[in-house]
């Protein structure tokens, strides 16, 4: 907690990096984006960051990098109450300053909303946008992702569920349609793990970011079962592809 | 569910074994029960690989039953119909010494004598095989019998066929306790109801310690960890399953095969890798004792990253996509646990599988419903007894 303190107070001064990375996870693209040696993860690339914001000059590299979105920037220098949080932004649609969005938490519950004030486009290609927030003090640093468009703005939690329109592609590395994965979930599957098996709906590349939400709505539907008992994708490492040399400790 | 459930046979676990178990036994035209804790596959038999490899059998009655198995599968193909991505691709067994491949040679002679066709091939033999493996590999043996299957689709698929002729599936049905009056099997008690059955086949991996307390009798099962990376799908790269020499050792205990390094003997390390029909590749695997945590660790994924590209200096720029560590019912010797209990009737035992369940899968579920329905077997199951541990 030493180093989030420094780190909120540091903010005041203008933007830095809260850094909540613990997982004993195979990654470290963190290291390798920070240009000013603030994040070390070291030979053994399953350790956790060690970060030292006293080196951080918020350039945001490591932010638009973390495939965990495990790093934000926070900049509390505007004062009277208000904070900018800046947050990588993965999906396509248009986000422009000026605008509004919804600021999440860690669940992806809405917090409030808040006023869109900077877009950044990323320098590398793998590398998220990133867009920066202004929201009450209080709650910024509770800000783990926002929600842009204009439908969730009005009903964030019904937007999540994507229309269930037949021809539609629900898993985008495995090209199964809408109506396949209703026909994998009438199939009697208990639990999303086991549907996934043999669907092979997010068993690809994206590791099931994208179809997750939507192949646990089709099953709900289909056995009448709750959330909690389809449960949800067990996560295990990699969160993102990995190249196996890294992996073996070599560097690829 | 109704208030009184019965069943001729009811087979307890719904994985791979029970599942064959259960599509031998409907075959014959028996009443069938599979009874499922959880969800078909949610055991061992969903987190594995898919060798059906013959060369890396124990000698003797082990090797016998793989030879059989491996028989069976071609009309399994035919009559499922879930493709089960069955493929004869042959089994490539890498030698990283020259002792090693030695070993390998003596142990070819003694498989072929067994009537097994295995052939050694030297460093421009395997490149044949098997293009870019590391120069330091010194040849391999090969097994042209050796072959893979999609464990997930087999289960699944030998299931539903089972479900077609008649058979019952409980899924998310816990086996809570089994009533034996008078030395026999007469009801198992489950946390859906009660079935009256004076058959019951224990086929639930990892479980069956548990479901032997209920009948006080010690099925000695221990959860044997494997951890497997998963990398992205790309167009043919492996013709053959491909394992090292390091893996026949920390799989069967054999000393000549061992790793060198002691942390690769602690996690059981031992290189596999196949290219499933999806195009991923899977590659192997740890054999680790954790209890029943089957959650993957950075140690063995590094370790097995590294193990791999020794073998196959290419993988290295594939990306890892996933992880998954499965559980392996295994016994004291590594060896299935078939047949009868003594002093209760209708009890049987299959199970122990290790981490040749999905090989074995077919003849254990001919043998099994040969000895429920008939009392005996095709094949001599003696030295598979629960009672070689005594
Ligand atoms: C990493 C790894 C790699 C492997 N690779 C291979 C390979 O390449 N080739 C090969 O042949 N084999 C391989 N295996 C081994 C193979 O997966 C197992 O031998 C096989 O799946 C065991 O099948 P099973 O049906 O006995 O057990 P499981 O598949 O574990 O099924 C047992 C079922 O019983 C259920 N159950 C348990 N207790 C109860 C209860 N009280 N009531 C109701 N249900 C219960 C469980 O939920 C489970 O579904 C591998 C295993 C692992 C872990
Ligand atoms: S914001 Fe920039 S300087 Fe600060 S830790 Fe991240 S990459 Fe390093
Ligand atoms: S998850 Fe993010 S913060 Fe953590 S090690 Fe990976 S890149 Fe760094």
């Amino acid at each position: 907690m030493e180093v989030m303190r420094e780190v909120w107070e540091m903010a005041a001064k203008g933007a830095v990096a809260v850094l909540v990375c613990r997982e004993q996870i195979p990654c470290n693209p963190c290291e390798e984006a920070c240009r000013r040696g603030a994040i070390v993860v070291g030979e053994d690339i399953c350790t956790p960051p060690r970060y030292d914001p006293s080196r951080c000059d918020g350039c945001g590299r490591c932010v638009a990098i973390c495939p965990g979105m495990a790093v934000v920037l926070l900049d509390r220098s505007p004062g009277g109450g208000r904070a900018r949080v800046t947050l990588p932004y993965e999906m396509r649609d248009a986000v422009e300053a000026g605008g509004e969005a919804w600021a999440l938490d860690a669940e992806g519950v809405p917090l409030g909303k808040g006023r869109i004030v900077r877009t950044a486009k990323a320098s590398r290609k793998d590398a998220a946008m990133l867009v920066t927030l202004e929201v009450p003090e209080e709650w910024s640093l509770k800000v783990k992702g926002l929600r842009v468009r204009v439908m969730s703005l009005e009903a964030p939690q019904e937007a999540e569920m994507p229309s269930r329109d037949e021809g539609r592609t629900v898993c985008r590395c495995e090209e199964i349609s809408c109506a396949e994965a209703q026909a994998y979930a009438a199939m009697g599957f208990r639990s999303l793990g086991a549907l996934r098996r043999y669907s092979r709906i997010g068993l690809g590349y994206c590791q099931g970011r994208f179809c997750q939400t939507m192949l646990a709505g089709e099953l709900q539907e289909a056995t009448s079962r709750t959330p909690e008992e389809v449960g949800t994708f067990r996560v295990r490492p990699p969160v993102r592809p990995v190249k196996l040399s890294r992996l073996g400790g070599e560097d690829g | 569910m109704a208030d009184v459930l019965s069943s001729e046979v009811v087979v307890i676990g719904g994985g791979v074994i029970g599942a064959a178990t259960a599509y031998f036994l409907c075959k014959e035209g028996a009443e069938v029960m599979i009874v499922e804790a959880d969800d078909l596959s949610s055991g061992a038999s969903g987190a594995c690989d898919g060798f059906v490899s013959l060369q890396t059998k124990q000698l003797g009655g082990h090797l016998e039953m793989a030879r059989e198995s491996s028989q069976l599968f071609p009309s399994i193909v035919e009559e499922l119909e879930v493709d089960i991505e069955y493929n004869r691709c042959g089994g490539l067994m890498l030698a990283r010494t020259a002792e090693q491949l030695k070993e390998l040679k003596a142990r070819a002679k003694k498989l072929k004598a067994a009537g097994l066709d295995v052939e050694t091939l030297s460093p421009s033999e395997l490149k044949e095989r098997l293009p870019d493996v590391d120069k330091n590999v010194k040849g391999a043996s090969f097994c042209a019998e050796d072959s893979q299957v999609n464990p997930y689709k087999l289960t699944l698929g030998l299931a539903q066929r089972a479900q077609e002729m008649g058979a019952t599936i409980l899924k998310g049905c816990k086996v809570e306790n089994i009533v034996v009056t008078n030395n026999r099997v007469r009801e198992v008690d489950t946390s859906l109801g009660s079935i009256h059955s004076r058959r019951v086949v224990c086929a639930a991996g990892t479980g069956s310690n548990q479901i032997g307390k209920m009948i006080i009798v010690d099925i000695p099962i221990l959860p044997q960890r494997g951890q497997i990376l998963v990398t992205e799908s790309r167009d043919r790269l492996l013709d053959h399953i491909v394992s090292g020499a390091e893996y026949l050792g920390t799989k069967a205990n054999l000393a000549e095969f061992m790793p060198e390094d002691e942390e690769a003997q602690k996690l059981g390390l031992g290189f596999t890798a196949e290219q499933t029909a999806s195009g991923n590749i899977l590659i192997g695997s740890t054999r680790e004792f954790a209890g029943f945590d089957n959650n993957t660790t950075p140690d063995a994924i590094n370790a097995i990253a590294r193990n791999a590209i020794e073998f196959l200096p290419w993988i290295k720029d594939l990306d890892v996509i996933r992880s998954f560590a499965g559980l392996r019912p295994c016994s004291p010797d590594g060896m299935p646990i078939l047949g009868t209990v003594k002093g209760v009737k209708g009890f049987y035992i299959a199970t122990g599988h290790a981490g040749d369940g999905i090989c074995l899968a077919p003849i254990t579920g001919k043998l099994m419903s040969e000895l429920v329905l008939d009392g005996e077997t095709s094949m001599d199951i003696e030295p598979f007894s629960l009672y070689r541990f005594k």
